[in-house]
């Protein structure tokens, strides 16, 4: 009788409801041997309504314009990390939708991003997808040049311009700010900071991480044919492992996975491994569980004694290989790091379209950018960023792969298979989706109180941006 | 171009990470040391004939540092506009501690 009665307490408060019968990811990781630090063990959950969400955002090409107009100008987004452009001189071209910014290391603590436009007759200075080292930008069309603080440096037969005065010639700019090894970028220059914008929970939380001492291992991009914002919601819940992943479930907590939001801008989940998932209880043991753990780097588990002992479970064993296998592999020292965080997959989503990954086992960023003229399609982009080796030198960022339409992830050099196999896998859904809101009569998409509060928060935010501008 | 190899600079010039440029009889070589291999390029870009020497050399490509245009530093294919033409490559050998370059 007791448990019914909870039950039905626990569901009347609405986004109360938990997945019934199951331990929550709290509870998963207090049971660990080496504890996780206080930002893993927090709760940051509110309800957000439960009414269904209008679909023209998704397959409305006027929804894209006014993102182009009133959301990615007030915005901060990630144009790049420090080490593409690790020297003074240094300069990476960063585009989102038409736009084009330079964004250059002017000195070695100035990191500055022009608009990408020479101001004669407006041609290009540097080609979109190129990084490179200068000392000036120079037009390739008459040869005016920019010194690399943008200043005026040269108006090829000045004589000819007395109306332009150099002083108001300089290259316009846009707000740069640094923040765990990544350069991001506002172009209103009356956005707050980025700490404001991202919120004081979430800053502690990327302090934390140190991500600034890693660096890009693998750089993968595909152009995914659906909507930006589909792509992005693709990723934020594991409701979806079960039937998209059946290979993941045996070792994962996805119907018990913890989500949470922080402001405005910053959302999150913690899904757990080493642990079978709610569908399947009952249908496989703890060995089971720890032979079916196909999540995170792989290529680093190799051979090891994978027999459990007597009530030991799978999540601790997990925690312990992993924890022996990537100091040796990585050369770093990670006694200092829980086992959750060693295993877990803990997805954070920055608005408006960057993931950040902080767990050891699957330590990447996912970035996400509308196609300039087709509001269909998306590119996407996986780093992976690994822990820097610990003889303090720092090894080239990874070379980006493009991979053509159709192509698996799992052919991009250093990724690993299982997880490219995963990427193809929500890949697969992605279409279908885009095509049957187009093909809809129904005209909202419904959402989940508890896993899906991340898509509702992210399309609040997406909201709230374009309708300031209407 | 000849099929004679000749002498360039020693191998210590050349470190990983490093380039150098050096005129062999008319014509402007630059040697790359990048990702574990030397590689021989022309030192000028075939853009606007400026000189490539100072441009920043990453994963096996070189940008042009006058206007930007990237190139494959292993084929010499223009990756990037302005640049639509590609630049001559060189064989690269090393004997007893020299580089040579067939030009």
């Amino acid at each position: 009788m007791s448990n019914q009665v909870l039950e039905r307490k626990q569901d009347s408060a609405p986004g109360a409801a938990r997945c019934p019968n199951e331990p929550t990811t709290q509870e998963i990781i207090a049971r660990d041997k080496v504890a996780a630090p206080g930002w893993v063990r927090s709760e940051s959950y509110e309800y957000m309504g439960d009414e269904d969400i209008s679909i023209d955002r998704y397959i409305d090409p006027a929804y894209a314009r006014k993102e182009f107009d009133n959301l990615w100008p007030r915005t901060w987004q990630f144009a790049c990390r420090e080490e593409h452009i690790p020297e003074v001189g240094d300069y990476y071209v960063y585009d989102i939708g038409r736009r084009s910014f330079i964004v250059t290391r002017v000195a070695e603590d100035d990191i500055r991003a022009y608009y990408n436009t020479c101001l004669h007759r407006g041609t290009k200075l540097r080609a979109s997808g190129t990084e490179g080292s200068t000392s000036q930008f120079k037009c390739p069309f008459h040869g005016w040049s920019w010194n690399l603080d943008g200043t005026l440096n040269e108006v090829v037969c000045e004589w000819d311009f007395p109306h332009v005065n150099p002083a108001e010639y300089s290259l316009p700019q846009v707000r740069v700010e640094l923040l765990g090894g990544f350069v991001f970028i506002n172009m209103d220059r009356d956005a707050p900071t980025l700490a404001e914008y991202l919120g004081p929970e979430f800053m502690a939380h990327i302090k934390a991480w140190k991500l600034e001492d890693r660096y890009v291992t693998c750089h993968v991009y595909k152009t995914i044919p659906a909507n930006w914002k589909l792509n992005m919601e693709a990723f934020m819940e594991a409701y979806h492992v079960m039937e998209t992943h059946p290979q993941v479930a045996v070792s994962n907590a996805d119907a018990n996975s913890q989500y949470d939001t922080y402001g405005e801008h910053v959302n999150r989940f913690i899904s757990s491994l080493g642990v079978l998932s709610p569908h399947l209880r009952g249908q496989y043991t703890e060995q089971d569980v720890l032979d079916q753990f196909t999540i995170g780097d792989s290529s680093m588990l190799g051979g090891e004694d994978r027999k459990l002992k007597e009530g030991e479970t799978a999540r601790q064993r997990m925690a312990d290989i992993m924890r022996e296998m990537f100091e040796r592999g990585t050369n770093t020292d990670l006694s200092h790091v829980s086992d959750a965080e060693l295993l877990d997959c803990f997805s954070y989503t920055l608005f408006p379209n960057t993931f950040l990954f902080p767990g050891i086992s699957l330590p990447m960023v996912y970035r996400f950018r509308p196609h300039p003229t087709d509001h269909r399609q998306s590119i996407y982009e996986v780093m992976f960023l690994r822990p820097l080796p610990q003889d303090g030198s720092r090894p080239e960022p990874a070379e980006p792969v493009y991979l053509r339409e159709g192509q698996s992830f799992t052919e991009a050099e250093g990724m690993d298979p299982g997880f490219g196999a995963i990427l193809d896998q929500d890949t697969e859904n992605l279409l279908l989706q885009q095509e049957g809101l187009e093909a809809s009569a129904k005209p909202g998409i419904t959402l989940g109180n508890y896993q899906e509060i991340r898509v509702r928060h992210f399309e609040r935010a997406v909201d709230r941006y374009v309708e300031a501008g209407a | 171009m000849s099929n004679e190899f000749t002498r360039f600079c020693k191998l210590a010039e050349v470190p990983p990470g490093g380039k150098k440029a050096l005129r062999i009889n008319d014509t402007w070589v630059l040697v790359c040391n990048t990702r574990e291999r030397l590689l021989a390029v022309s030192g000028i870009c075939s853009h606007q004939a400026r000189p490539l020497f100072n441009g920043r050399v990453r994963n096996c490509k070189i940008t042009c540092p006058v206007h930007g245009a990237r190139f494959d530093l292993e084929t010499g294919q223009a990756l990037d506009l302005p640049a639509t033409k590609p630049i001559p490559v060189y064989e690269v050998r090393v004997v007893d501690d020299w580089i040579e370059v067939c030009v």
